[in-house]
């Protein structure tokens, strides 16, 4: 049995698939501690874990504004949120090591500084891989930079031996929880070991209390959400979907958002501001979303149609592999009037196509391994007595 | 060739590309950023260049000219910036 430590960014959507894997190895006898910024996410660690505190950080800009959008989000968060929090996560990183001792570590993508750490103690790491934009070859302008950005971070804090072009991707295991069917082949891959699991199945979420009496049965039902991220930063997306909703009185709406949006909401929409989404998906027949990563996997395993409307990072992207599979219909999440959105979700309820795509999707998610092969895989990883840091 | 004349062109095909509701009654002007302003992807960007492209034919090469653009340049590109471009390719030598 081993000593695995996991770290991720104080963000749910990387948090929980981590945890999902964490609790798979744990249940196989494995001694799994995390190292996480506890005063941002102790409340949804697994108090049979243990975990480190890393200390607290403060990001120079909000992940979570709708001002900043598209390709200047990417440099934003690479310049306010990864690079400060890989200075800052570092050296804690490297005592929490010390102390734990562990065999090997898993590391989020987007924590660069967990990689950095198992680099300078000569251990062994595996990256986890939340969204299939960050291992994509995007432009030639945007790989440089992103390179740039980890060569800098390496000259601080690595000896010349250890630099890597992509620390972000461990050279033993990427595991990506999508599918390569819905990534497409449009753009290629970023040079790396990949394995791909597709989403976690929900586990180690947190428990969400939903009033389930008053979801109808018969009437055919739509999920809007924003994700943990974007939910309560912009509200006029919501308005002009409830005035939608308005007109559709046949259709019942559940709609993740503050809920102070209730008292505009018509009689056939739910609003709550948390749902147990994995719970509610199988009685969907559309999600409008974001195009986060992880709702997009959920609902496309379920074989539902999207309407994705992208606000920043790596959410254009995964939206234009959306639209590419034939699974959903773009929305734009700054222009939408209540007539476009009364038409999209008019043909994603009753234009069969994308339904369609949504469900041969399905088929492709539900071989997906998931949190579980991922965890089997770190197994079979730590069995394989040739793994050893590379230089 | 005046800059008002291809700012025209370049506004209609933006309009005629996008093709929504709301793009229709957009002011678009020298200042309007693609990226900020209209919400346009890249795979979008290239198909309204593409469209700008056919029309001045091979005058232009708005792929070649955007390589050379960093990231921040990228990022705040507005179509004053493309109509400048067009106005010097398209100069009578």
């Amino acid at each position: 049995m081993a000593n695995i430590l996991f770290t991720a960014p104080p963000l749910v959507g990387h948090l929980n698939p981590a945890l999902a894997v964490a609790k798979h190895l744990q249940s196989q006898g494995h001694v799994v501690a995390w190292a996480v910024h506890m005063d941002r996410v102790g409340n949804r660690m697994d108090p049979a874990m243990r975990c480190f505190d890393i200390g607290q950080f403060d990001p120079a800009g909000e992940l979570d504004s709708t001002k900043v959008r598209g390709l200047e989000s990417v440099r934003l968060f690479f310049e306010d949120y990864c690079v400060p929090m890989t200075r800052a996560c570092f050296k804690p990183i490297l005592n929490i090591i010390d102390d734990f001792k562990p065999d090997m570590l898993v590391v989020d993508q987007q924590m660069p500084a967990g990689a950095l750490a198992a680099q300078a103690a000569g251990l062994p790491w595996v990256s986890l891989v939340t969204t299939t934009a960050s291992i994509l070859r995007l432009s030639d302008t945007l790989d440089e930079w992103v390179s740039s950005q980890f060569a800098s971070l390496q000259n601080e804090l690595l000896p010349a031996e250890l630099h890597r072009a992509r620390p972000d991707l461990s050279p033993h295991a990427v595991l990506v929880f999508s599918n390569q069917q819905l990534m497409g082949s449009l753009n290629q891959c970023l040079p790396a070991p990949y394995v791909f699991v597709g989403p976690t199945q929900g586990e180690g979420r947190a428990t969400v209390a939903f009033p389930w009496d008053k979801l109808k049965t018969g009437t055919r039902k739509v999920l809007l959400t924003l994700g943990t991220v974007s939910r309560d930063r912009d509200t006029r997306f919501f308005e002009v979907f409830l005035q939608a909703f308005a007109q559709m009185p046949d259709v019942q709406a559940v709609v993740v958002a503050p809920e102070s949006l209730a008292e505009l909401a018509p009689a056939n929409v739910i609003v709550s501001p948390f749902v147990p989404q994995m719970e509610l998906l199988p009685h969907m027949d559309a999600v409008v979303c974001h195009a986060g990563h992880n709702t997009v996997c959920e609902a496309l395993r379920f074989g539902i149609p999207l309407g994705v409307a992208p606000i920043r990072d790596d959410q254009p992207v995964i939206a234009r592999q959306v639209i590419d599979a034939g699974a959903g219909i773009s929305i734009r999440f700054g222009k939408v009037t209540p007539a476009a959105a009364l038409h999209t979700l008019n043909e994603l309820l009753d234009n069969p196509v994308y339904r369609q795509a949504a469900q041969e999707l399905a088929t492709h998610f539900s071989h997906a391994s998931g949190a579980q092969g991922a965890a089997q895989h770190i197994e079979r990883l730590m069995n394989h007595t040739e793994m050893s840091t590379p230089t | 060739m005046t800059q008002a004349l291809i700012l025209n062109l370049v506004v209609e095909k933006i309009r005629s590309t996008i093709n929504e509701d709301w793009i229709h009654d957009f002011e678009i002007d020298l200042e309007t950023r693609f990226n900020e302003d209209l919400e346009i992807e890249s795979i979008e960007f290239v198909k309204i260049a593409n469209a700008i492209q056919q029309h001045y034919g091979d005058r232009l090469n708005i792929a070649a000219w955007l390589s050379g653009k960093s990231i921040n340049e990228l990022i705040g590109l507005n179509v004053g910036q493309l109509v400048d471009y067009i106005e010097t390719q398209t100069e009578p030598k």
